[in-house]
């Protein structure tokens, strides 16, 4: 059987209901290829066994890029590129850099972040999602199980561990 | 697990599901718009034209068809400028620092005020672009270009150019903080037109979302983004109208140079920006008939926000005029005298009026919760607020050192009517928005509907 | 809905070990005074060298951006009847006495602004910002006793030679006597001061008092009505402290160097307190986790402090770089001489300059990572470094007014600080010792057991 070509999918109502509902899941030793919200259920990514996210790193480095690239900047043109008094300061003198070097910190971090998180989660306005439940959007939570990587466990037992865990349909998704 | 206090007040009330508040909150994109709203439109249309005319004749003859002269050399302009700023400060500040405070009440009302912070700070950078006369030549001026004659560069240590750096990423980091708060719900919009049938209006909204699935691994980047965000933002909302401040505070004139101008500035902008929110919201919930998203309790919650800006502004001013009198200084000294008691005197009392004694009136309970009261109060607060802004930048500059060029500031109708032009944009960048974008934040709604609706509140206290 | 969880009831038992140390502390401390003491009255005198070439350069500067504003002159030079040693001995008392009652008032803020914001996370530590500011009475006989012992070395505006036609005769300074003095005459007895400084110290008093009262209360016969109670005299409470934390810091430390003014002192001396206080209940509470107390706070709640630490450590120093990069851009000597003096003087300036690195740099990068705030061990580590900081902040804002280039750190103002320390201590943790550790019928407690970030 290929993999990420059929799917059983199970539809859980309530976050409560899919939190326990996951932890019975993967208790069976059944591997679940991901969970469809529609909005963030709190403790899922624990429940899930989800490492923390790294985009803190990546956001910290674009940071560190920024003030870097402001501070050379600044006191390059205006301490040794043409270097002006002005208000009878030094040239480079610190404090008015500061503002500046601020701003594009928190630019090329905030950016630079978001750019990584787009790629990563690999989000592209021209790209239609496969989707397992339509309602996976409006008011349902979604558990998509991927056939191929449980084939120790029969479909049927399958649907009857969703439908213990608490899900209210269980569903077959096959995708072409 | 959440839990609430039995102490808290709903936020949502109506007894609203997961399901609803999808159907509640799409359908305003999804069906036609009332006729309201194309009268709503049409007036902003013609006022942006008419705006759009004043303009152009101030590019085509030069600043000089202002009100401007040798010695108030900023009026009107820089007071709208720093007006509308201050109004963008509140969508960072409720995306942002309540984030971080973990105020849920801010889930109601974050995507308009957001969408009211980005329009808010267009309108204001058109000021100082108009007023550098020759507009297509900006870029050169203010970004760090070196110049025709060798690499001259620009002068880093001008408070101004700190603006072009402050506002703009100003404008860019909310623009992305908003928009990544958008994408679920594009993806819900998206979702039920495929459910309806409308293919068109499901392509363009699954663009929008950047093809949004929801998964969980994706929920829990998504919301690293956003906190994450919110910790740049939160400083990012302060150095914004900490460096405006600093247009004024780094200079040395009398009523323009005193250290407590940045945190003074930032608390009167997060206090004209809830103003503008509630003014905005209060027709918003009306119209589109979100009572039980955006609740009188909300409403409380941001007069609530209001007394206490407002009251922080009212010891700034307390204090500045304390230490004009303490610190001996004549020229600091007259400059408080004559905002006082000087010709502006009027403008002085008007904005002490707004700010300061209004919002008080908050505190009776009556009051704060009164539709009609909050909504004209809100009003009130922003007149209050531009007329801070004239009291400090044309009272501070028309009586100067020279008494022979002490003179007054008459705006013409070229000052008016690019004033009218804001509004005009602001208008229709908002109705704009109103229509084809989900005006509250459904996804973060959906989070707390169990928690924290009336529902089960009910359910939990017996 | 949520299950009942129930919370055992705890006492903070302040243990013969744990008195026995403050005790030694104490000592300690009383030991590096008297030898500090011994030491400076032993080289008073002398040591006139390394500072005076630095006071000169300053005055240069001054002299040189407008001659008319060097008017600080006669400070140095018009009343020396008192030596170096107990000038110095006043300094660390007045200064140390003023950042140990922000300790106190900050305690009584905390609680209110946790009422006021209705905030659920904090039910489990509340008990320990209310020991602290058991502190305030204390705080304020002191700031009375001391006033009247050190005057006229610390306030330089209670010489009445200023505003008596003379030598002497200062015009500035006369021009701000009914602050001090009113409705008396200038350099008659300043009553509307000493009237300032009771009247913040009372009414700040009067709300603890009622503040503890409700609570304690509310630990015997339950019901929301105490919260709502607390809630209301909250709000009250902090209209006036936004008024009076302003106006004190005006009072106890600004009117020191009496000539200079800044808008933003206020906030600034607020702003040191604020941070200073969260960094000490953090402490408080992080110390009696490790001993074994407080068990219903747990990472989260950490968490929740290290964030106010962290975010308001970067408030400190927004507040800081405005106020000064305010002033040294628009380069007014009136207002600039506060700054050189700082800068070009020892040991102020290398004060200056380990402030920014105490109390930005070093929590922002310690307390930067999330495993970093939910952590006893960092937390533990960062803080002290921050209260440590920030009593370098208030040397550096009060003992160059008093002082000038005759300033030291030494043994003597360890000890002060120590003495100060080890009573504020015995002080806090009786207090502590008295009352439940934890408000049982709180009624956010339910939501700060479920609390989880």
């Amino acid at each position: 059987m290929d993999a990420d070509k059929n799917f059983i999918v199970g539809v859980f109502d309530d976050e409560e209901v899919l939190l326990t509902g996951i932890e019975k899941v993967r208790g069976n030793g059944v591997k679940i290829h991901e969970v469809y919200s529609p909005f963030p259920v709190h403790g899922i990514d624990d429940a899930l066994g989800y490492k923390r996210s790294r985009l803190p790193i990546a956001a910290f480095l674009f940071g560190m890029t920024g003030t870097s690239i402001a501070l050379t900047m600044q006191i390059w043109m205006l301490g040794y590129d043409w270097p002006m008094i002005i208000g009878g300061k030094n040239f480079a003198s610190l404090p008015p850099f500061i503002p500046v070097t601020f701003e594009l910190t928190v630019l090329l971090s905030a950016l630079g972040m978001v750019g990584t998180f787009f790629i990563v989660s690999d989000m592209k306005p021209y790209k239609w999602p496969r989707q397992f439940d339509i309602r996976s959007t409006d008011d349902k939570h979604i558990m998509a199980i991927d056939l191929a990587k449980n084939q120790s466990i029969d479909k049927t037992v399958l649907g009857k561990i969703l439908k213990d865990a608490g899900a209210s349909e269980v569903n077959e998704k096959n995708f072409e | 697990m959440q839990v609430s206090s039995s102490i808290r007040d709903p936020l949502i009330t109506g007894g609203k599901t997961v399901k609803d508040v999808s159907h509640d909150i799409s359908r305003h994109v999804e069906n036609k718009p009332a006729n309201l709203w194309y009268l709503a439109m049409a007036i902003s249309v013609s006022l942006l034209a008419y705006g759009l005319y004043c303009v152009w004749m101030v590019l085509w003859n030069g600043i000089g068809m202002w009100g401007l002269n040798k010695t108030v050399g900023w009026a009107w302009d820089i007071t709208n400028f720093v007006w509308w700023v201050g109004i963008g400060h509140a969508g960072t500040l409720i995306s942002a620092i309540l984030l971080l405070f973990r105020q849920k009440w801010r889930m109601s009302i974050n995507r308009a005020a957001e969408a009211m912070t980005i329009f808010a700070v267009i309108c204001a950078a058109s000021f100082p672009l108009i007023h550098m006369g020759r507009l297509w030549l900006g870029f050169y001026w203010a970004l760090p270009l070196p110049n025709a004659f060798g690499s001259l560069w620009v002068n880093f240590n001008s408070p101004l150019l700190w603006d072009v750096f402050a506002i703009s990423t100003y404008f860019t980091v909310s623009l992305v903080f908003w928009y990544i708060g958008l994408i679920p719900d594009f993806a819900v919009i998206r979702d039920r037109a495929v459910v309806q049938g409308n293919n068109l209006r499901a392509a363009i909204y699954n663009a929008l979302s950047f093809g949004w699935q929801g998964g969980a691994k994706t929920w829990m980047r998504y919301e690293s983004v956003a906190l994450i965000l919110a910790g740049l933002s939160t400083p990012l909302v302060l150095s914004v109208h900490t460096i405006v401040s600093m247009d004024f505070a780094t200079s040395v004139i009398p009523g323009w140079h005193t250290t407590i101008f940045p945190p003074y500035f930032v608390a009167g902008a997060i206090f004209s920006g809830f103003a503008m929110v509630l003014t905005l919201l209060i027709v918003t919930r009306r119209v589109f008939k979100l009572e039980d998203y955006i609740t009188i309790y909300h409403i409380e919650l941001m007069n609530i926000i209001i007394i206490v800006t407002g009251s922080i502004v009212g010891i700034a001013y307390i204090t500045e005029l304390f230490i004009a009198w303490y610190s001996g200084v004549e020229y600091e000294g007259y400059a408080f005298y004559n905002r006082v008691s000087g010709p502006y005197a009027w403008a002085y009392w008007s904005m002490m009026t707004c700010n300061v004694i209004s919002p008080q009136l908050f505190w009776v309970k009556k009051i704060r919760t009164s539709i009609v009261a909050t909504f004209v109060l809100s009003i009130v607060v922003n007149i209050g607020m531009w007329f801070e802004r004239f009291v400090i930048i044309v009272t501070s500059l028309h009586r100067d050192y020279v008494p022979s060029s002490w003179t007054m500031f008459h705006p013409t109708m070229y000052d008016i009517g690019e004033y009218l032009f804001t509004f005009g944009l602001f208008f229709t960048a908002f109705f704009l928005f109103a229509k084809f974008f989900p005006v509250i934040n459904m996804a973060e709604v959906k989070s707390i509907v169990k928690s924290s609706s009336e529902k089960t509140n009910q359910d939990a206290s017996h | 809905m949520a299950h009942q969880v129930t919370v055992a009831e705890e006492q903070y038992v302040f243990r013969p070990e744990t008195k026995r140390k403050l005790f030694i502390l104490l000592a300690v401390g009383v030991v590096l005074l008297v030898l500090g003491l011994f030491m400076a009255m032993r080289s008073s005198g002398h040591d006139e060298h390394g500072g005076g070439h630095a006071v000169k350069a300053a005055e240069q500067l001054v002299a040189s951006a407008d001659a008319s504003a060097a008017s600080e002159g006669h400070e140095a030079g018009g009343h020396a009847e008192t030596a170096t040693w107990l000038k110095r001995l006043y300094t660390t008392l007045w200064m140390n006495n003023v950042f140990f009652a922000g300790l106190g008032i900050i305690g009584l803020f905390f609680i209110t602004i946790q009422y006021a914001a209705q905030a659920g996370w904090s039910a489990g530590v509340k008990r320990v910002p209310l020991a602290m500011a058991s502190w305030i009475p204390i705080a304020g006989i002191l700031m009375l006793v001391l006033w009247f012992l050190t005057h006229h070395d610390i306030f330089h505006w209670t010489h009445s030679s200023l505003y008596a036609e003379g030598a002497d005769f200062d015009p500035i300074i006369n021009k701000k006597a009914p602050f001090f003095f009113w409705p008396l005459a200038g350099g008659t007895f300043p009553i509307f001061f000493i009237a300032r400084m009771v009247i913040f110290f009372g009414v700040w008093y009067w709300f603890l008092l009622q503040i503890r009262k409700n609570m304690l209360a509310e630990d015997i016969h339950a019901g929301t009505s105490y919260w709502h109670k607390n809630q209301v005299l909250s709000t009250v409470f902090l209209i006036f402290f936004g008024v009076s934390s302003s106006v004190a810091a005006w009072d106890w430390v600004m009117s020191i160097d009496t000539h200079w003014f800044s808008t933003m002192f206020g906030w600034y001396v607020f702003a040191s307190w604020w941070v200073t206080g969260l960094a000490t209940i953090t402490l408080i509470v992080a110390s009696l986790k490790s001993a074994g107390y407080l068990k219903i706070v747990n990472s989260n709640h950490l968490h929740d402090l290290g964030k106010f630490i962290f975010a308001f450590s970067i408030f400190w120093t927004y507040i800081w770089f405005s106020q000064f990069m305010l002033i040294y851009y628009a380069n007014i000597p009136e207002e600039t001489v506060y700054f050189i003096e700082r800068i070009k003087n020892s040991p102020y300036s290398w004060i200056f300059y380990t402030n920014l690195i105490l109390n930005f740099v070093l929590p922002f990068l310690l307390l930067m990572t999330r495993d970093a705030k939910r952590q006893l061990s960092t937390l533990k580590l960062v803080t002290p470094i921050i209260i440590v900081g920030h009593w370098f902040d208030f040397y550096n804002m009060v003992t160059p007014g008093v002082m000038q280039h005759e300033g030291g750190l030494g043994f003597m103002e360890i000890g002060v600080a120590l003495i100060f320390m080890a009573v504020f201590l015995l002080v806090v943790l009786t207090s502590l010792s008295k009352v439940p550790l934890i408000g049982k019928n709180h009624p956010m407690l339910e939501e700060s057991l479920h609390h989880h970030i």
